[in-house]
């Protein structure tokens, strides 16, 4: 008796609680809105809409080098804390990189406020009333922001606000490393 | 009281079942628009909130969705089409079931090899407590018993 109820909890209790305790361990530590987007290595979809500044804009005119895409709203507190970085991104590689915002769920006057109060780069910034692009994009919320290389293929997609470690280290996969 | 109870369950089962037949019977009408679009809309996660449908989320992404939904089933694509429109966006995280059917089978198959270890557990235990016979009293016995009564009475 004493061998095999031995063997049964020796064996059989390991292996029904190591792989519970590990199942718990890695599922409850994951950021349940860090799902990644089956967007990264196809291209990105392709987008027109009108600018903040009541210009049409196509997602055609992003060819030929490298993107940001932005999505951000000017209720989004942590949109006001990446904004600093986009715009030295804007900076620091004008006419090598393009950068674009998409609007989310938000009016356009809410979205010029935002620009006035903490700065607005020049990028174009489109309106998404219907809230079409950002689904067409995988956004679950702002800010998202992705980053195409010049042959319009999305490298990778960054949910929640940008750091300069990320910023630094994605722009210098897309070939923006000075 | 209790002459009645009888009767009134078997009419009641009675009624049960017809229901039921009935239901099979009687051809269902095809679903609307409006009601093909509800049932993708109920399979599609809403993106920004926890746990709720597209179908009964109120949120503007949620609207979005169903405007989409709408707009394609409209263009004539079939549901299997619009739910891999969503999940080529979203990826599989998009839908409110999973779709390897091993998220299906496990739970069945683990609950069957539990009843089919617990079986074995349990016909082992009375087999052996059946077969194993009983072992015959000894004169050693009986003489360790007659002394202990006998050490009891001094």
């Amino acid at each position: 008796m004493s061998t095999r109820g031995g063997l049964l909890r020796w064996v059989a209790v390991p292996l029904l609680v190591v792989p519970v305790t590990w199942l718990l361990f890695t599922g409850l530590g994951r950021d349940p809105r860090d799902i990644p987007s089956p967007l990264v290595g196809k291209p990105l979809p392709a987008f027109a809409a009108t600018t903040l500044e009541g210009e049409e804009f196509s997602s055609e005119s992003l060819d030929g080098r490298p993107a940001l895409v932005n999505v951000w709203a000017s209720w989004c507190d942590p949109c006001v804390d990446e904004h600093p970085l986009l715009l030295a991104a804007a900076r620091a590689y004008a006419g090598e990189l393009s950068l674009v915002g998409i609007v989310y769920q938000d009016s356009p006057d809410g979205a010029r406020g935002f620009l006035a109060r903490y700065g607005d780069g020049g990028w174009p910034d489109l309106l998404d009333p219907s809230g079409r692009i950002a689904i067409d994009l995988g956004v679950t919320g702002p800010p998202e922001t992705f980053f195409v290389d010049a042959a319009g293929i999305v490298r990778y997609r960054h949910v929640g606000p940008l750091t300069e470690e990320v910023l630094v280290e994605q722009l210098a996969v897309l070939g923006l490393d000075r | 009281m209790r002459s009645l109870a009888l009767p009134i369950a078997a009419a009641a089962l009675l009624a049960l079942v017809a229901v039921a037949a009935l239901q099979l019977v009687v051809p269902r009408e095809p679903p609307t628009a409006a009601e093909r679009a509800h049932t993708i809309a109920a399979e599609l996660r809403c993106p920004d909130c926890q746990a709720l449908s597209v179908a009964e989320s109120r949120t503007a992404a949620a609207a979005a969705i169903r405007a989409e939904i709408a707009e394609q089933l409209a263009a004539g694509r079939s549901a299997a089409e619009i739910r891999q429109h969503f999940v080529a966006r979203y990826g599989d995280w998009i839908l409110l079931s999973p779709t390897d059917p091993l998220a299906w089978w496990l739970p069945a198959l683990a609950l069957l090899a539990g009843a089919a270890l617990f079986g074995w557990w349990w016909i082992r235990g009375r087999r052996s407590s059946m077969t194993a016979p009983p072992r015959a009293i000894t004169d050693a016995d009986r003489r360790r018993v007659r002394d202990a009564a006998e050490a009891l009475d001094d």
